[in-house]
């Protein structure tokens, strides 16, 4: 009798066994996004106005582009604690900053929404000039639609005019160019992961698309996502190649594994401390703290990430 | 001992074959499962079912009732189903019709994905082949209600859309394995079929452009149009004039039909104060600004909706914004939303939004949302007691003013008549009266 009641559950172990390990990996990894505090305004109370980027790749200081009020604001920043009297940065040349991205040296590049243009700054914020890619083989006009800069201080460029990204080494010098992928709907966002791989967010489709740091050709990172974000346009990979997808219309982040595999979905459309409305550029710095653009909240949001 | 340690084994082998038999067993619907005594089939069903011998009596009836196997669709105990169908109504034809859905259609007809037959058969009988309920075009008409009334205001129509098949002289009604649009064949093939391209007349009439490998309705209306060479009735105004060369090389280049220069360069070239002020706002909407360009929403020759635009502006945007679309098809179904926002219901969403480029944000053309934009509708200070304006702090955040967006969603909820936030308007209440918190 023993051994009947031992096969039955032997069999019934190997029959459902799968089952229960399949729902189990669901769970995966289990990371949370936590707020901690909120940058409304400068030191004189004039509050942010739609404010679309943010860049942090130093862990020593935040800059923030204001964008209706037409200025950059940069925060000195210790470990979670801010500056209350950030730098002003107001230059002609940048009547309309919608994205912000620092290279090694705290250079301050910043995309210009109404000239189209990439400006580049000093560290201290003098204007330099904008960004001319030398050496582009075919067109040489192209429109940036977003950008960014990987630990080499090369910058990628998403051109939404040929559908590639423009590889430029630091001096600006044209280095490779890699085409759209084939069945992409529209591609808003890049990001460089730890490895050296480039990311893309396509709006559309919701898709993650990936290009390894030698290849030439993006394949999908993952099937669409639509069942978990309305329309993402912005994403960062954190040190441990996490994907961190701002999803815009439904004010969410979508935490991804470095597969593109769904991890969690994250904050959400609101108005109080913590939630997002209609969020713009993600930034993740060094020690892995988020930085949001929220920018129908006229702030930007710090949040730290928990497991 | 022995025999009773067989009996073990076999006692073992019952049990796991029970425990399978559980495991992988699935409700199964027999269509010969139900054992009817002698003489019973069919004629038990229609003693007390009287008006279906009519349906039997009719020139098309559908073998299964011809047969007297009532029970191939009908359970006669019990059923889970409407009308004591063996299974979902619409699974159950594709039990037997499985050809009716190819695998890999390009097409489908919105009802046959949707298992909808008998909107177009009667499951029973009818005195029109194919078991239809309804003759020729009619039958088509009774949903494509556009296309009858279009037919009837047109000054031009397509003559096959009168004669012979109808709708079917081009269109096939269940799905098309290689078509877009349902349609038999691809265009301009079809189109050739009766349209002679070789002939002089045709010819003259493009300009003696080689068109002839060219999609003809990308400028020509099928369901008929009141524009003369059925034209849709909004060409481009180089088409109306015959200038291809504004656009094109000359019909004698080695490339005709090549286009002077590409999308923004090309439109720029009439629209240049248009595209100017757009250039000249802060912000642009992205596509404006990528390969395809103008091309995106519009078409180059001629369209059914104005501003030759590819397809109504709801459909245009919804190529892309899929997801606010949504939003706005929930706003419209819901039964509540009678007065829902009169742009929500049209899709008209260029009323709130300027879809080239605009200087403020979500591409609103005007900056005050309360006077400028929702307040040419409504008026928005006698709208309740509660205060709104450019003075009055959001409690939620400190950063905003109450504006009508702080409570309303203006592109529609699935689920609030007056398009909240929240589902429910104590939810939305209580974001900033606390106190009120039950």
């Amino acid at each position: 009798m023993r051994q009947t009641t031992l096969t039955i559950f032997v069999l019934l172990s190997s029959l459902l066994a799968p089952l229960f390990l399949a729902a189990s990996s669901f769970g995966g990894e289990n990371v949370k996004v936590k707020h901690i505090f909120s940058i409304y305004s400068d030191e004189k109370e004039i509050g942010l106005k739609h404010p679309e980027g943010v860049a942090c790749n130093n862990d020593s200081f935040l800059i923030v582009a204001d964008t209706e009020n037409s200025r950059l604001l940069k925060y000195e920043l210790q470990d979670q604690t801010l500056e209350t009297a950030p730098t002003h940065i107001q230059i002609p040349e940048i009547p309309y900053p919608i994205q912000i991205h620092l290279n090694s040296l705290g250079e301050i590049f910043v995309l210009d929404g109404k000239k189209r243009q990439i400006a580049r700054l000093t560290s201290e914020g003098i204007f330099k000039g904008y960004l001319a890619p030398a050496g582009i083989p075919s067109s040489t006009s192209y429109v940036p639609r977003s950008f960014t800069i990987d630990t080499n201080d090369d910058i990628y460029i998403v051109d939404i005019l040929y559908e590639r990204i423009l590889v430029l080494a630091a001096s600006g010098d044209f280095k490779k160019q890699i085409a759209f992928p084939k069945t992409c709907g529209f591609i808003s966002d890049i990001a460089i992961n730890p490895k050296g791989n480039i990311l893309l967010i396509d709006s559309i489709n919701a898709t993650v698309f990936s290009a390894n740091r030698d290849s030439d050709i993006f394949s999908p990172l993952s099937a669409s996502l639509k069942e978990y974000m309305r329309f993402p346009t912005s994403l960062a990979s954190d040190q441990k190649s996490r994907i961190y997808v701002i999803d815009r219309n439904g004010g969410s982040i979508i935490l991804l594994g470095q597969d593109g595999s769904f991890l969690d979905r994250q904050s959400g459309m609101g108005w109080k401390e913590g939630f997002l409305n209609y969020p713009s550029q993600i930034c993740i710095n060094r020690k892995g703290y988020i930085f949001i653009a929220d920018t129908r909240n006229n702030r930007i949001q710090m949040f730290t990430v928990f497991q | 001992m022995r025999t009773e340690t067989v009996t073990m084994q076999q006692k073992t082998y019952i049990a796991i074959w029970i425990l399978c038999s559980l495991l992988f067993s699935t409700p199964v619907h027999s269509k010969e499962g139900v054992k009817l005594k002698l003489g019973a089939k069919g004629k038990g069903c229609l003693e007390c079912h009287v008006t279906f011998k009519e349906k039997a009596n009719k020139t098309y009836v559908h073998t299964e009732l011809k047969n007297g196997n009532c029970s191939s669709c009908h359970d006669p105990h019990t059923s889970s189903h409407k009308n004591l169908l063996i299974t979902y109504p619409d699974k159950l034809c594709y039990d037997c019709h499985k050809e009716i859905l190819p695998e890999k259609a390009l097409s489908v007809h919105k009802i046959v994905s949707e298992g909808q037959c008998n909107k177009c058969h009667d499951s029973h009988g009818s005195n029109i082949k194919y078991q239809l309920v309804n003759k020729g075009n009619e039958l088509c008409f009774s949903c494509h209600q556009d296309v009858r009334k279009q037919m009837k205001t047109n000054k031009f129509n397509h003559a096959p859309l009168a004669k012979d098949k109808g709708c079917l002289n081009c269109h096939t009604p269940h799905a098309s394995s290689q078509q877009k649009s349902l349609l038999k064949e691809s265009t301009p093939g079809m189109c050739t079929k009766c349209h002679n391209t070789g002939n002089s007349q045709f010819k003259i009439k493009h300009m003696n452009y080689p068109v002839a490998e060219s999609d003809c309705i990308s400028c020509h209306n099928p369901h008929g149009s009141n524009t003369r060479g059925l034209l849709f009735d909004n060409p481009h105004s180089p088409v109306n004039k015959k200038t291809c060369t504004e656009c094109h090389e000359a019909s004698t280049a080695s490339n005709p039909l090549t286009i002077k220069k590409q999308s923004k360069e090309l439109c720029g070239k009439c629209h240049e104060k248009m595209l100017n002020e757009t250039f000249d706002k802060k912000r642009l909407h992205w596509p404006v600004l990528d390969s395809v360009g103008c091309m995106n929403c519009h078409t180059p020759h001629a369209a059914k909706q104005k501003k030759l635009l590819k397809a109504s502006i709801i459909d245009v945007c919804g190529k892309c914004h899929s997801d606010t679309v949504e939003l706005q098809k929930w706003s419209k179904m819901n039964p509540l939303n009678k007065k829902l926002c009169e742009p929500v219901k049209s899709g008209n969403c260029v009323i709130c939004h300027s879809p080239h480029a605009a200087d403020y944000p979500l591409l609103f053309e005007k900056q005050s949302i309360n006077k400028d934009l929702c307040g040419r509708c409504h008026a928005w200070q006698t709208h309740s007691t509660h205060p709104i304006g450019e003075k009055i702090i959001d409690h939620r955040n400190k950063n905003l003013t109450l504006d009508c967006l702080s409570c309303h969603k203006a592109c529609g909820t699935q689920n609030n008549p007056v398009m909240l936030h929240f589902q429910t308007t104590y939810e939305l209440c209580i974001q900033c009266h606390t106190d009120r918190k039950r």
